[in-house]
């Protein structure tokens, strides 16, 4: 029975110690049992293989143990949906921005492409991304593990008004207030926009003054022409505050247009002159230069940006609309509707 | 019937079975225990009337109801060894007399149910007191 002892010596070691004795002496019981059974009905002692296959039978002596424990989570199945949920959150929220500003320096940027391999940087990535995830999970865990712990004690989440549920969404609905403030923020744009914006010294205060190059003149007038059109569109969509797809379209161009006249801006060399008291006309040329380079330098994140908001929610927009994918949620409008 | 599904709905029959049973063989236990058995006799008189039960599950529910006070116990010797022998307390009769009463509803509500599906229903077979 050597191995019948190390199978109870190696559940014990797993049991609480105030039941250890108490567990073990009962399930000792059990087995002794079912062997002296077993042997009765053989009409002989039982061998090894037959005493282990008993025994496998009965369980690994850490899962036999477990049973008896309580059940312990540090995450429970409640918040593990939600645990899981932000995990993802977190991760696309690192992962996407570095997939895209590197994506932007192979494909724009030639001094970084000579001296860095593709090879080299996801190598290095890889091994940034270790001590990233470690941190990022740990602290998320800890957090998720807390609220469990408040979620166990004062059943906080049982607590809940169904009064504070936000309203049916209609995704083809405009909000107002987008609308109003649309409006408002345009014609106070235009006010300040007009109001000497035109000239190329966009700034002369106190000796210092900016100059900027002719080209200026191609984007105050369309910057001007963008904003003025935009102010119809909010009125006419506070009126009918519901997408259709024109209106979806008139937004993409609308929102394409002025993507493309801040990366042109981006690319215009737009600065001539910096003068200002104590600062040499050298310096100043070093620091238009500086500006301007930059300027020319972020345009190939600025254009991926752009790309990536109209892509993702004007071209989403139109497809929905074409898809007829908002019906469910105007079904559940009419269905809350009919049951008010 | 069951017998006959698909391998990967055998184990969708197998988790549903174990949860319907779950809830039956506390009731089982409860019942079996009016009269005092210790551990490895309830296990084989649950069997023999075809709710088997394995000794992970059966020790740690025989506690979990002790610890309840719907069960005593005590070490006592019986042919040369140390057993543990389990019976119903005064306040397990109690809550059995409460279990059965809802077992025999649910089993009364569900033989309605299948009747008017037109499935063949059962009569009640646990009779306590």
């Amino acid at each position: 029975m050597q191995l019948l002892d190390r199978y109870l010596q190696a559940i014990k070691f797993w049991l609480p110690k105030s039941q250890q004795d108490d567990i073990v002496a009962e399930l000792s019981e059990d087995i002794r049992s079912q062997i002296e059974e077993r042997e009765h009905e053989l009409g002989r002692k039982l061998n090894q293989a037959e005493l282990e296959f008993i025994l496998k039978q009965r369980g690994r002596p850490f899962l036999v143990a477990n049973r008896y424990l309580p059940q312990q989570y540090l995450i429970g199945p409640v918040l593990f949906p939600v645990y899981k949920f932000v995990l993802k959150i977190v991760a696309l929220c690192y992962l996407v921005p570095w997939l895209l500003v590197w994506v932007g320096f192979r494909v724009f940027d030639p001094r970084y492409r000579a001296t860095h391999t593709i090879s080299g940087d996801l190598l290095g990535a890889w091994g940034s991304l270790w001590m990233t995830a470690f941190l990022v999970i740990g602290t998320v865990t800890a957090i998720f593990a807390g609220l469990e712990r408040a979620q166990s004690k004062s059943k906080f989440l049982e607590n809940w008004n169904p009064a504070k549920l936000p309203p049916v969404r209609d995704a083809r609905q405009i909000p107002r207030y987008v609308s109003v403030l649309g409006v408002v923020a345009n014609l106070v744009f235009l006010t300040w926009w007009l109001n000497g914006k035109w000239s190329l010294i966009v700034f002369e205060h106190s000796g210092v003054r900016i100059t900027l190059t002719t080209a200026w003149q191609f984007f105050f007038w369309s910057i001007l022409l963008f904003s003025v059109l935009n102010v119809p569109f909010f009125v006419v969509s506070f009126f009918r505050p519901y997408w259709t797809v024109l209106r979806a379209s008139i937004q993409l161009a609308f929102d394409f247009a002025g993507a493309t006249i801040f990366c042109l801006f981006l690319n215009s060399r737009i600065l001539v002159e910096i003068v200002a008291p104590n600062l040499s006309p050298e310096r100043a040329a070093r620091i238009v230069n500086a500006i301007n380079t930059n300027m020319s330098r972020a345009l190939p994140f600025v254009a991926i940006a752009c790309a990536l908001a109209i892509g993702l929610t004007d071209v989403g927009r139109i497809i929905r609309l074409r898809a007829g994918r908002t019906r469910p949620a105007q079904d559940l409008g009419a269905a809350a509707h009919h049951l008010s | 019937m069951a017998h006959s599904a698909q391998p990967a709905n055998s184990e969708v029959f197998e988790n549903l079975r174990m949860e319907l049973r779950r809830g039956s063989l506390i009731l089982a236990v409860l019942a079996t225990l009016r009269t005092e058995q210790y551990g490895y006799t309830l296990r084989k008189i649950l069997a023999e009337h075809g709710m088997a039960i394995d000794e992970g599950t059966l020790y740690p529910l025989l506690r979990r109801l002790e610890t309840q006070g719907l069960l005593q116990s005590q070490w006592r010797e019986e042919d040369n060894r140390n057993k543990r022998f389990y019976r119903l307390s005064s306040e397990g009769k109690q809550i059995l007399k409460q279990l059965l009463a809802e077992w025999r509803g649910i089993d009364a509500s569900l033989n309605e149910i299948l009747k008017e599906k037109g499935y063949a229903t059962s009569r009640p077979v646990l009779a306590g007191n």
